[in-house]
């Protein structure tokens, strides 16, 4: 895993309704070191899915720069891998295939990569729906099955866009907890954006505030770990930490 | 519910229609019909023993499906890379999509005029109809199909490390496969139709031309012979061919088909 | 890299675009044609082809004036027109009250359904040379294939549609008083009428196609009537006169009217249609 450095992104585009210029993003500097766990969030329109998807290099930025372990990057790549709010699950490969499709890309072998894809879903606790379609699982196993795509490909950097927004929840609360001993086990370096406080505050060892198209504020989160719903719901650090946070969104 | 075997299915299928059968031979018999408005069983199967016998059933049926296989997939080959390739671009399939819309409106039948000005009577003719009727229509339904691809879905395959071509065909074919088979089952509808028409008015040879001649010598026992040979490839190529292949695509992936 | 503050002139140009045809749909229909056209001419005139094959824009306009001057083109219209509405009206008096009971009876399904799909296998065309045979070259020849051709499709779709509502309003419907009679009235056949607009819509596709091929074989007047006669002179401007008047009328019709009214019925009810 590798570190994830933003140096002045910046992001105008053209709206042909208004006809004029729209600044997205003003200047957003942040560094994520590698393995570490960092949660972005901000109010709606603040620009945090736009930032991503110019590191995942779905868009191009307008100005600044991306580093993954001090290299620029340009474009979409395997070092960046990327967890979709809307699964993104190929329809028409089987669960086993969609978790290989990274492998497969890079060239493995069949029965190699078909390996490697059990290995990740037994982590999940997939093993089970191997060779079902994505249309037959439910939402939050069809999510399980996005983040261990993205991290069977061993990628430098996750990148998860809101990811568990489409789901309910108590399997959003499940998955959380899921995603929290994953990361534990493999210590990828993590970008989470959410819209939910609360959210935030459970996965990450530090929150940005974004507001504007900028970086408001960064906030250290050192609740203990592993952690868990049942014993933080009601932590005092944990509800202080969240009402900061909510405060300097809310102040966005 | 269990599902019958394929075979009571097909059982199930053809018993009706050996009853419309039964029945065809009773009303011939019973009213007394002349041969000249409806024939009965016996010489409609006459003539299509004497069909096979001199060969010219064969020769009819071959010219037939010869003419409709070449003219589709010669459409299909042409029509879904162009299809795709108008599909990645947003500005480009936006703006081409109305065009691409007026042409599989048009296509087939009305261009058997001036397909036979252009190419003369015969097989080119009948050809390029078929081929025109497939062409544009799967060509529309491939950049519908493509267009209605989530951008997700493109990302996805990016971020997990795909080519150029590995995304084409890992993930545009796969996603745009559901759009394109009911583009070539609609298209090979009007192709068929198309097909039987021009060979009634272009040409020497085929199953709409067998048809289409017999009925100056008033002989209705080979345009009954004809029709029900029509009807039945009709059903085999759809419903042995088409529908199953349109079944595994969309109903197996759970896709929804852009209307 | 750069951040541009200004505004390209094809920056502005393409918004113009954006919001115009988002106020007037008709601009995003009819603009991509401009191009299409252009080219028509500009391979026309090049002298690529010889004008007797392949004649310019220009030519065919002009054509398209005398034919209306003279009242030739709107009569082959008026023709072409009445007979598929004819015909249509025809088979949707026949094809939905069938769709209706073979998609209410399991028993009609089981006997009727082999029997459509073969007879729409057959196809509407290659009903001519009996039909001929039977009433001649003549309007009844032609309506009977427009109707035979129109009849499946709304069958077909009808039975779908009827089948697809679901039992649970029938029993509502039932417990709240209603008669065999007022359920099929009142709830399966506002149910069933997205998947019947989608039959027509189909019906009318392949209908049109039917009255063309018809209009050539048995030839007496209509559009059809009007391109293979000017085929069989050698001329290919009518030709090409009558494919386009023939595109864009379909194009309105099916865009603009069918399409729309078969979106609306689904939508509002939040049904779902399927093609077919």
């Amino acid at each position: 895993m590798k570190s994830l450095t933003i140096e002045h992104l910046q992001k105008i585009y053209f709206d042909p309704f208004a006809n004029k210029q729209v600044t997205a993003i003003r200047d957003i500097s942040l560094a994520v070191e590698a393995g570490d766990f960092v949660s972005v969030v901000g109010p709606s329109g603040c620009g945090k899915t736009t930032m991503l998807n110019m590191i995942a290099g779905f868009l191009a930025p307008s100005g600044g720069q991306i580093r993954v372990d001090g290299h620029a990057v340009h474009g979409p790549g395997p070092d960046r891998g990327v967890v979709f709010q809307s699964f993104a699950l190929f329809p028409w490969r089987t669960v086993l295939d969609n978790v290989a499709f990274g492998p497969k890309m890079r060239g493995v072998p069949k029965a190699r990569r078909h390996e490697i894809a059990r290995e990740y879903l037994a982590l999940a606790g997939l093993s089970h729906a191997a060779e079902r379609y994505p249309n037959e699982l439910s939402g939050g196993m069809q999510q399980r099955v996005g983040v261990v795509r993205a991290l069977a490909n061993e990628p430098d950097v996750l990148l998860m866009d809101e990811p568990f927004a489409s789901v309910d929840a108590q399997t959003r609360m499940t998955l959380q907890e899921e995603l929290t001993r994953i990361w534990e086990q493999r210590r990828p370096t993590v970008l989470f954006i959410t819209h939910d406080v609360n959210e935030a505050v459970f996965l990450a060892n530090r929150v940005i505030v974004l507001s504007h198209g900028a970086v408001r504020d960064d906030i250290a989160i050192s609740l203990p770990r592993p952690r868990s719903w049942d014993a933080l719901i009601e932590d005092a650090g944990f509800k202080a930490l969240a009402a900061r946070v909510l405060q300097q969104v809310r102040a966005a | 519910m269990r599902r019958p075997s394929r075979f009571a299915a097909a059982a199930m299928f053809m018993l009706p229609l050996l009853a419309l059968v039964v029945i065809w031979g009773a009303v011939v018999r019973a009213f007394d019909v002349s041969p000249r408005v409806f024939p009965a069983i016996e010489p409609v199967l006459k003539a299509g023993v004497d069909a096979i016998r001199d060969g010219t059933l064969i020769l009819h049926i071959g010219a037939s499906l010869g003419r409709i296989a070449l003219g589709t997939l010669i459409g299909i080959v042409f029509a879904v890379p162009l299809g795709i390739a108008m599909g990645t671009n947003r500005a480009v399939s936006t703006f081409f999509t109305p065009l691409l819309r007026f042409f599989s409106v048009l296509a087939g039948i009305a261009w058997i005029p001036i397909a036979t000005l252009w190419f003369g009577y015969g097989f080119g003719a009948i050809t390029f109809v078929i081929f025109n009727a497939v062409f544009f229509v799967v060509a529309y339904n491939t950049l519908l199909g493509v267009t209605g691809i989530a951008m997700s879905l493109r990302h996805a395959a990016a971020s997990l490390g795909a080519t150029r071509w590995q995304l084409l065909t890992e993930v545009l074919l796969p996603g745009a496969l559901p759009n394109i088979v009911t583009g070539v089952r609609t298209g090979l509808g009007f192709a068929w139709r198309g097909l039987i028409a021009a060979e009634m008015i272009a040409t020497n040879v085929g199953l709409g031309y067998m048809l289409f001649v017999a009925r100056d010598f008033y002989r209705t026992e080979v345009i009954v012979l004809g029709m029900i040979i029509i009807g039945a490839l009709w059903l085999l190529i759809d419903r042995l061919l088409l529908a199953p292949l349109e079944r595994a695509t969309i109903e197996r992936w759970g896709m929804v088909r852009a209307a | 890299m750069n951040a541009a503050a200004s505004v390209s002139p094809w920056q502005r140009l393409w918004g113009a675009y954006v919001r115009w045809s988002t106020h007037y749909p008709v601009l995003a229909a009819l603009v991509p044609f401009v191009p299409v056209v252009a080219l028509w001419a500009a391979v026309a005139r090049s002298g690529l082809f010889p004008p007797v094959f392949f004649p310019g824009p220009v030519v065919v306009i002009q054509k398209f004036g005398t034919l209306m001057a003279n009242g030739i083109l709107p009569a082959y219209l008026e023709d072409s027109v009445i007979r598929l509405a004819a015909g249509t009206a025809v088979g949707l008096a026949i094809g939905i009250p069938l769709g209706l009971l073979v998609g209410l009876s399991d028993r009609a399904h089981r006997a009727l359904w082999p029997v459509l799909l073969f007879f729409q296998a057959i196809g509407d065309i290659a009903w001519l040379p009996i039909l001929l045979i039977w009433f001649g070259f003549g309007l009844t020849t032609m309506i009977f294939v427009i109707v035979y051709t129109v009849v499946f499709p709304v069958v077909l779709n009808t039975v779908l549609g009827v089948r697809s509502v679901p039992l649970e309003l029938h029993r509502a419907a039932r417990s709240l008083g209603a008669s065999k009679a007022r359920v099929v009235w009142e709830v399966v056949l506002p149910g069933a009428l997205p998947n019947i607009m989608t039959g027509l819509r189909n019906g009318l596709g392949f209908g049109w196609r039917a009255l063309i091929a018809a209009e050539i074989i048995v030839g007496t007047s209509g559009i059809g009537f009007l391109m293979f006669d000017a085929r069989r002179a050698g001329s290919v401007v009518e030709i090409l006169l009558g494919m386009i008047v023939l595109g864009v009328l379909w194009y309105i019709v099916d865009s603009w009217v069918l399409a729309p009214i078969e979106r609306a019925t689904g939508e509002r009810w939040g049904l779902v249609t399927r093609r077919d």
